[in-house]
């Protein structure tokens, strides 16, 4: 039998990772499983303590208290009244930051306090600490700021003109992306046919179901604790530190358990953190600050709005030979996490088809409307609605089919994405779009909703389909912050515990880097227990973002099982008497391979490890190669690899109320290779039902920069009622992939990717619905729509447009 | 610089107490105990349960009865606990996720091993909410089509699973539910019959 040691342990941590050699049928014993997630038990018996769940002696509650304009001179903040209410400790205003007043993620833009001018209307203008979270609140109200009104900018497409007002000394432009590949503008003027297009995708609001929430617990040794719901605990780490000015090495963030996050707790929980600790600091008590839902919609961040003027050129015969794209984002008052959403929306503006002339241009404003911030898909979910709408438009203008057209065009091994780069195969492009293809029965689809089209005079039916090429890790961009580590410790009753410094949000991230160590040391899962991740035990590994935890962290924790079983196959094979080279670790067992060898259980190991002292604890770290890339022309490795995906959208349209039911959805997602198949199934059926609410019926209703649908009564999430039918299948490499479902495909991955050569897939999850469900809803209707979410009101408004009567005689 | 050691800044209030705001003892059956705890008249029933009765398994997601999160048994109808006086429930019974499995005697209720076998729960915050709505809907229909789960649970959010696993769950508990009370009949039959033998023996 084939050693572990050979396999994916062989190779932790190099620029080639994690994939098994070519041809090679690995054979994994957790890796590929379904089963109980590790953290399931406390979680469905009301055990696992979330943040409002944690209490301290002697905590106090805090609140903010936030500007009521959107734009305005602040004269003045008076907190007098707020002092004298029932309940208040301590009130602090921009003046009472010991550090630096500032907590903006990517750019110092933003105040933690308002300080001569407010921005939105999230701009806090004091916080407060009472003995209560009402008292808090109460008092919070009572907080006056007088202001001189400036003109406010509530539009992103006249942001940037220069009459408009300016939000920050150096204009409203925060950034501005690009990717210059050919010469678009001569081969539109050379196209058959070009296609020009503006489109509109609105915000959307997590609704993550546990609102932001911290508490900030002071210590005697000048110190601070932070325990929250959040993502990014490096990220509160430092916002904590730069605020309080004291050394990062005095701070520690503690993850509770968190009740999702999809991006909204990536940078949000240091704002809050920040105003949690400074108040703790001052009282010398615990602060705990946790959002109600209304707080929670009007202050955290949102999905961007963006618009996409999309032109698209192509000669008669389909091939497309130019796009020519601009966006404009809407990044809120301040430059957050917009200017890199922004990044991922200039790289992906293309999709995954061959395009030899590019140029897109992507601007990111300043505006007073709601702060732009990360969320599942991270810019690439509002190209995406363009960049397939204007195939399909391309489509009707050739009397095409779309899914022909699409296959015309798609990217194969040897081609180059907009970025220049060129694939290396595999390219599972096709083979996720072939098999949507057939698992729809696309001719029979087409053909059963023309004639049920046909008998109904009210309700119509359509198909979208829509492919992507999602970029895997960071973008170079942000490569600075790829780095992942992990501690791991075998107890010498051979229990194993292990720390991370990714998070676990509910997307089942403890579960899969727990099933890539059972594996890699041969252990069961119930042989290990994950420790809350914690900024004491592990190094700084940047935000659990980008769909990239199973692919960081996962490597980060093979690293620490190569350096133990260094340390113990030395051990085992002195007490099984035979050569290092024939120990193998599994089933919880340690034996020696040759014929007739001895073995001993891994908690006999364990011991014998620890009689002779050996340091049987490790440290892990990863960090995936450099990628070349110029932001001067948006050309070079812009991702550490592709995971493509297609969906097919079959929806029913009414024609009396606009109202669109999603019949099925067919999701065909290249994961590289599911490590933890129950959990990848699970963030895609999430993720589809999340890109459902998006596509059809989640409408932030903004009004002068205030949120109108600040509640689940007026902003509609899906519910069990709303769900469609869903048909998902995995691409996979492994040879040995189990499981209903799963195309089996030779070959191996060239690209960097996770362990076993996984590929992330939160966001892909959620990126084509919503372009899927905007064709099949265009599809239905006959008339394109070009504003996402298509909400009944807006459908219907096409169909009066054009005269679509299904009343009419 | 401020940080701790330094004297906090303090604004002396006195606490002014309204009728409204004095606790009044409240008494009621607790995942099947009795109980006092006290609550403030306005208090609502969500957060004397987390407060005064320390079960924080039952979550505020919404405050206003959309979300479902804090929803628990009472007289075994599910309700939303934030839109409950706590002062209604006097006299009455109230079951938390805390007491599901002790409903059944047992220590694991079907639902959460269904929940954990199908994968139920992700970020795990409306799971409480989730179980007892669908313990309240099995109570009632043990063998619930997947539209009757759908309706039953859509007064529940989820914004992690996408609700198939969780339906999935949900009938998978039903079946076990209905094993388990036939087991129940079977056992009470076979005593009956040995009684009525030993009775004839006799």
């Amino acid at each position: 039998m084939k050693p572990e040691a050979d396999g994916p342990l062989a190779t932790p941590g190099a620029a080639r990772p994690a994939g098994e050699p070519r041809g090679v049928a690995p054979t994994y014993r957790v890796v590929g499983t379904s089963g109980p997630r590790i953290d399931g038990p406390q979680k469905l018996d009301g055990r696992a303590c979330y943040v409002d769940d944690l209490s301290f002696p002697g905590m106090l509650h805090a609140a903010a208290a936030t500007s009521e304009e959107p734009h305005a001179l602040l004269l003045d903040v008076d907190v007098e009244a707020a002092r004298k209410s029932p309940g208040v400790l301590c009130v602090l205003t921009a003046e009472d930051v010991p550090g630096q007043n500032q907590v903006g993620v990517s750019r110092k833009d933003q105040p933690l306090m308002a300080r001569d001018k407010v921005r939105w209307v999230g701009d806090r203008l004091a916080i407060l600490a009472a003995e209560s979270a009402a008292e808090a609140r109460a008092a919070a109200r009572k907080v006056k700021g007088r202001y001189q009104r400036l003109p406010g900018v509530f539009d992103v497409e006249t942001a940037l003109d220069p009459e408009t007002a300016k939000l920050h000394d150096g204009g409203n432009l925060v950034s501005k992306g690009v990717v210059r590949k050919g010469d678009a503008e001569a081969a539109l003027l050379e196209a058959d046919v070009v296609i020009s297009n503006r489109y509109q995708v609105d915000w959307q609001e997590h609704a993550y179901l546990e609102t932001q929430g911290c508490v900030a617990v002071p210590d005697d040794s000048g110190a601070i604790t932070i325990h929250g719901s959040m993502q990014c605990p490096f990220y509160v780490q430092t916002a904590v530190a730069d605020v309080l000015g004291i050394p990062l090495s005095r701070v520690q963030v503690v993850q509770a358990v968190t009740g999702g996050g999809f991006g909204g707790k990536e940078d949000y929980p240091s704002e809050l953190a920040a105003c949690a600790a400074l108040l703790a600091w001052r009282t010398c008590r615990p602060v705990k600050m946790v959002f109600n839902r209304e707080e929670d919609f009007r202050l955290s961040t949102k999905r961007e709005k963006m618009v996409v003027h999309h032109t698209l050129g192509a000669k008669k015969d389909g091939t497309i030979t130019a796009v020519k794209a601009k966006i404009l984002v809407d990044a809120g008052a301040y430059a957050g996490l917009s200017v890199v959403v922004a990044e991922r929306g200039n790289s992906s503006a293309v999709g995954p088809y061959r395009v030899p002339n590019v140029q897109v241009d992507t601007l990111t404003a300043y505006t007073c409307n709601p702060f732009g911030g990360a969320f599942r898909g991270f810019g690439h979910p509002q190209v995406a609605v363009a960049h397939e709408a204007q195939v399909d438009e391309l489509a009707r203008q050739l009397g095409r089919d779309p899914a022909d057209l699409r296959l015309q065009n798609l990217v194969e091994p040897g081609d180059q994405l907009a970025s220049g780069e060129v694939l290396s195969p595999p390219v599972e492009a096709r083979l996720c779009f072939t098999t949507a293809l057939e698992r729809v029965g696309y001719e029979d689809a087409k053909r059963r909703h023309a004639a049920f089209n046909a008998a109904n005079p009210t309700k119509r039916r359509g198909l979208g389909l829509a492919t992507i090429a999602y970029g895997g890790m960071l973008h170079a961009c942000g490569q600075s912050l790829e780095g992942a580590g992990a501690l791991v410790q075998v107890h010498r009753d051979g229990s194993v515990s292990f720390a991370m410094g990714h998070t676990e949000l509910g997307q089942g991230a403890h579960t899969v880097v727990a099933h890539v160590l059972a594996e890699a040391l041969g252990i069961p899962l119930d042989a290990i227990h994950r420790v809350p991740t914690d900024t004491r035990l592990v190094p700084d590994c940047g935000p659990t973002v980008a769909s990239r935890t199973t692919a960081m962290s996962g490597h980060a924790v093979l690293d620490a099982a190569r350096q133990l079983r260094e340390v113990m196959v030395p051990v085992a094979a002195e007490v099984l008497e035979c050569w290092p080279e024939k120990v193998e670790f599994v089933h919880g067992r340690v034996r020696d391979t040759a014929p007739g060898g001895k073995e001993l259980a891994f908690r006999e190991l364990a011991q014998a490890c620890f009689l002779r002292k050996v340091h049987l604890a490790a440290s892990g770290w990863y960090a995936p190669p450099r990628k070349l890339y110029d932001p001067a022309t948006g050309q070079g490795q812009a991702y550490s690899h592709y995971a493509y995906a297609t969906h097919v959208a079959e929806v029913e349209v009414d024609l009396a109320t606009g109202q669109t039911q999603v019949l099925k959805m067919t999701c065909v997602h290249d994961v590289g290779k599911a490590i933890y198949r129950d959990g990848v199934l699970g963030q895609i059926e999430g993720g589809v039902v999340q890109g459902m609410g998006y596509a059809l019926m989640e409408r932030l209703v903004v009004k002068e920069g205030r949120i109108l649908t600040a509640n689940f009564t007026d902003y509609l999430i899906p519910t069990t009622l709303d769900i469609p039918e869903m048909d998902i299948v995995l691409v996979e490499e492994s040879p040995e992939a189990k499981g209903e479902a799963v195309v089996r495909l030779e070959g191996a991955p060239e690209q960097v990717r996770g362990p076993y050569g996984a590929k992330g897939i939160g966001e892909p999850s959620l990126i084509p619905v919503a372009p899927a469900i905007r064709n099949a809803v265009s599809n239905a209707i006959g008339f394109p729509v070009r504003l996402v979410p298509c909400t009944p009101e807006r459908v219907m408004d096409i169909l009066v447009e054009n005269k679509v009567d299904p009343y009419a005689a | 610089m401020p940080g701790p050691g330094t004297t906090p800044e303090r604004t002396v209030t006195e606490p002014t107490l309204f009728p409204t705001e004095i606790p009044q003892p409240l008494a009621f059956t607790l995942n099947h105990v009795p109980v006092v705890l006290h609550a403030k008249p306005g208090a609502r029933l969500l957060d004397v349960l987390r407060e005064s009765g320390h079960l924080t398994g039952t979550k505020e997601g919404c405050g206003e009865g959309e979300c479902g999160a804090c929803t628990i048994l009472l007289e075994g109808k599910p309700v939303c606990s934030c839109l409950l006086l706590a002062q209604t429930v006097e006299g009455q019974d109230v079951v938390t996720i805390e007491g599901l499995a002790a409903s059944l005697g047992a220590r694991v209720h079907p639902l959460q091993a269904a929940f954990m076998k199908h994968m139920g729960t992700q970020c795990g915050f409306c799971a409480p909410g989730m179980l007892m709505s669908a313990a309240a809907l099995l109570q009632d229909n043990p063998q619930p089509t997947e539209a009757e789960v759908k309706e039953a649970l859509s007064g529940n959010l989820c914004r992690c699973t996408g609700y198939t696993r969780i339906i999935r769950a949900v009938q998978e508990a039903g079946a076990q539910l209905r094993a388990r009370s036939d087991e129940v009949t079977e056992a009470l039959s076979s005593e009956a019959v040995a009684r009525a033998l030993s009775e004839g023996d006799s």
